[in-house]
């Protein structure tokens, strides 16, 4: 929905028919728009899917934000500002595209502060050091670049459009993070232990980000199925790892997994199992920060009422 | 209290001076001229707009062609009344993966005429989703905001991943390993 | 130039980038804490844009001395402690509410405006040139956050309420950005930068009446700081002790180090 519908048109034919129809675009590759007919389920796939994806990049914004004030030099300090303001950017983009499935920004400001809406648990381990700036750049927004070139290729024409837009950004974001982890890694002893401790902790929790085992996430099936996804999360995890270990290991770092290994036969890296526990212990509202992270945002939200009332409040008095 | 996100404006740009608006996004907003400015900071963070364009999201009129499909007699049936026409800008996404551009103008009584007169008049265009919205509800930056308004990203060179040397330093380490590695 | 002109034109370019870096700080708390998404990415703008240009000043200083730019600028910000730096009380104050903050802004940017016209004018070539560049991104700035005050001045009870006590809370810093100093004497007669007097009284003639008409009442002679109590540039509030400390916190782990 762009707008206002006038006139709706009387669409005549069955369930049946309309859902072959559908599925019989989305095997062409054609892109669905807002005010084509969808499945019901395929709308609310998308709204869950969109907005918690708008509410990670929010709630990301926290973590890295919380060293904005102390990067260790200007231009690192101008690069990472205009970091995590290009996740609020991103926010902003997933939130429309959410908007246009009839979904409003309040109602899913609310689902997120009132905790029903989730966000992606990475964002709910701390950042300790300068070196977290790096791994977060590097590994997070690596993995998070593998799902959204998948997504900028997704069947629904707004989601796949603010993907596009992202895409773009998120290199930079990837080659920020590189940029420091390279610097810290061939610095100081003292700047390569800090580093070392940094990739020690997000390496897993990186790992986790793209899900569970396509045999225990419910969603996967039907998300394929309907061209919203087009890997699986255990094929994206795997990629990641391919491209990722080689490169940190070049770089004298160590993985943290003593199963991580090449394995010559697959020509794919070999890696331990991660803990699922700790990950869905994340998920249901446990992790180190979730608590933290969910204050703040209702803190800046009730904060902002007087605000947001107030200009509206302009608005009015000013169009009468 | 209840809280408002605010109205939320269509953000049309423009990335050179011989290209046409097209569609960036929504920015919420209380009113036109904040829509126009926040528009800048959330779609011209990087350099590529010399004109932006604002319209409540609310006054787009939308079909795809899908709808229009279905209902082949919904267009035949819209006529003129013969009331006051004004100018209605037309936008129309062309390929499955394509934005929505600038198609034209055309002059109408309501939104639903001005479609019809955009199909009529710009037959060549095969869109996939077509909007029409009232030229008089949108706000436009001038050109004497561009200076101001669109200029400065250029300077902001440390956004561009260009400016990062991160790939050429890895594979210049991970050749090393390589050959190291070699019996 | 002879070297106490010299010195002169280098305190004179730090008190600038100072201000600058330390309202950009300021503004750059908010990034993520905004009270809506789209001005956490506006904002965040401004507080970039704030920091450019401290930058421009430090590296201009460093031109001035014959030193190397970026080494300077870097050591200047992470590696001067409070009372050297040379910043007005007003910029290093706490971000305080949405209403605190965009009016700080709002009567920097006016400040800023109405010097930067006049350094566009300066003798010193490479300093009219930055203040050329500097001030096509304040025109905008200008636009943000007067749209800001205004309805912000004219929205509800409350948000005038808070204006109005964020007004009366800055007015009485304001003047600092004003008082002028001997060295600044010796660059107005060269030429170089404008009388402090001449930029107090035009940009009074801006602020006053866009204010009234915010519904807002600028507080008027006793309230502002009187012309007895001059506040140096070295003298500040605890405030900036807990910025310097945060903001040199990484960088003075391994001052050798890069980073
Ligand atoms: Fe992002
Ligand atoms: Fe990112
Ligand atoms: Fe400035």
């Amino acid at each position: 929905m762009y707008g206002a519908t006038v006139d709706p048109i009387e669409d005549i034919r069955s369930d049946e028919e309309k859902l072959a129809e559908f599925e019989a675009r989305i095997a062409r590759g054609e892109k669905i728009e807002p005010g084509d007919w969808m499945p019901e389920e395929y709308r609310r796939q998308l709204i869950r899917m969109i907005s918690q994806h708008a509410h990670s990049e929010v709630v990301g914004m926290l973590p890295e934000g919380a060293f904005i004030t102390r990067a260790p030099n200007l231009r690192r300090k101008l690069i990472l500002i205009a970091k995590v303001q290009d996740e609020g950017g991103h926010g902003q983009y997933l939130y429309h595209a959410a908007e246009t499935l009839g979904a409003t920004r309040e109602e899913m400001l609310e689902a997120l502060l009132s905790g029903k809406a989730k966000y992606s648990s990475i964002f709910n381990y701390p950042t300790l050091s300068w070196a977290d700036m790096g791994a977060i750049g590097w590994l997070v927004d690596g993995a998070a670049i593998l799902n959204q070139t998948m997504l900028a290729k997704c069947s629904y024409g707004p989601y796949a459009r603010a993907m596009v837009r992202i895409c773009a950004e998120e290199n930079f974001h990837r080659r920020q993070g590189q940029d420091i982890v390279i610097t810290l890694a061939l610095g100081t002893p003292e700047q390569k232990a800090m580093m070392q401790d940094s990739i020690n902790r997000w390496w897993w929790p990186t790992l986790m980000m793209f899900g569970p085992h396509d045999t225990d996430s419910p969603n996967s099936a039907v998300l394929i199925r309907w061209g919203i996804k087009t890997k699986t999360n255990d094929e994206l995890r795997q990629s990641f790892v391919d491209q990722t270990a080689p490169e940190l290991m070049a770089l004298g770092l160590t993985i943290p997994d003593p199963n991580l290994y090449y394995d010559e036969t697959s020509g794919h890296w070999h890696f331990g199992e991660i803990d699922w526990d700790e990950f869905w212990n994340v998920v249901k509202g446990n992790g180190p920060c979730n608590a933290e992270r969910m204050a703040t945002r209702r803190q800046a939200h009730e904060d902002g009422l007087w605000v947001r009332e107030a200009m509206a409040a302009y608005a009015e008095k000013d169009q009468s | 209290m209840t809280d408002t996100q605010w109205p939320r404006y269509m953000v049309l740009h423009q990335e050179q001076d011989n290209k046409p608006h097209q569609h960036a996004g929504t920015v919420h907003a209380p009113d036109a001229e904040m829509a126009l400015l926040n528009a800048r900071d959330v779609f011209v963070r990087r350099p590529d707009c010399v004109s932006l364009w604002v319209v409540r999201a609310d006054l787009i009129f939308t079909r795809t062609q899908e709808e229009l499909a279905l209902h082949p007699d919904w267009l035949g049936n819209i006529q003129a009344a013969g009331v006051p026409t004004e100018i209605y800008y037309v936008f129309a996404k062309r390929t499955q993966k394509g934005q929505f551009s600038h198609v034209g103008e055309v002059e109408a009584e309501n939104p639903a005429h001005a479609l019809k007169m955009a199909l009529q008049q710009y037959p060549a265009v095969d869109g996939l989703v077509w909007w029409v919205f009232p030229a008089k509800a949108v706000l436009k930056s001038t050109p004497d905001d561009i200076e101001a308004m669109f200029a400065p990203a250029a300077v902001k060179d440390f956004r561009d991943q260009a400016n990062f040397h991160a790939l050429s330093v890895l594979r210049k380490l991970m050749r090393k390993q390589e050959t190291s590695n070699e019996p | 130039m002879n070297p106490e002109l010299k010195q002169a034109l280098v305190d004179y370019l730090l008190a600038m980038a100072d201000d600058e870096l330390i309202l950009g700080h300021r503004n750059s708390e908010w990034c993520g804490h905004a009270p809506i998404l789209e001005e956490d990415i506006a904002f965040a703008n401004i507080a970039l844009d704030e920091i450019g240009h401290a930058i421009v000043w430090y590296e201009l200083a460093a031109d001035v001395l014959g030193e190397e730019r970026d080494t300077y600028a870097n050591r200047m910000v992470y590696f001067r402690d409070a009372p050297d730096y040379r910043n007005a009380q007003m910029v290093e104050l706490p971000k305080g509410d949405w209403a605190f903050t965009m009016l700080r802004q709002y009567l920097f940017d006016q400040f800023e405006m109405v010097r930067l016209e006049k350094l566009t004018q300066s003798s010193y070539t490479p300093l009219a040139e930055a203040a050329a560049k500097i001030c096509t991104e304040e025109i905008y700035h200008l636009r943000h956050t007067q749209a800001w005050v205004r309805r912000l001045g004219l929205g509800t009870e409350e948000s005038n309420r808070r204006m109005q006590t964020a007004l009366n809370e800055l007015m009485r810093y304001y003047e600092q950005l004003f008082s002028p100093s001997l060295a600044d004497t010796l660059l107005f007669e060269a030429n170089i930068v404008p009388f402090q007097t001449e930029l107090m009284v035009h940009t009074l003639e801006l602020i006053v009446p866009f204010l009234v008409e915010a519904n807002l009442i600028p507080p008027r002679g006793s309230n502002f700081v009187g012309p007895n109590d001059v506040i140096y540039r070295h003298e500040h509030t605890e405030h900036l002790n807990d910025l310097l400390s945060n903001l040199q916190q990484v960088a003075r782990l391994d001052p050798m180090a890069k980073w």
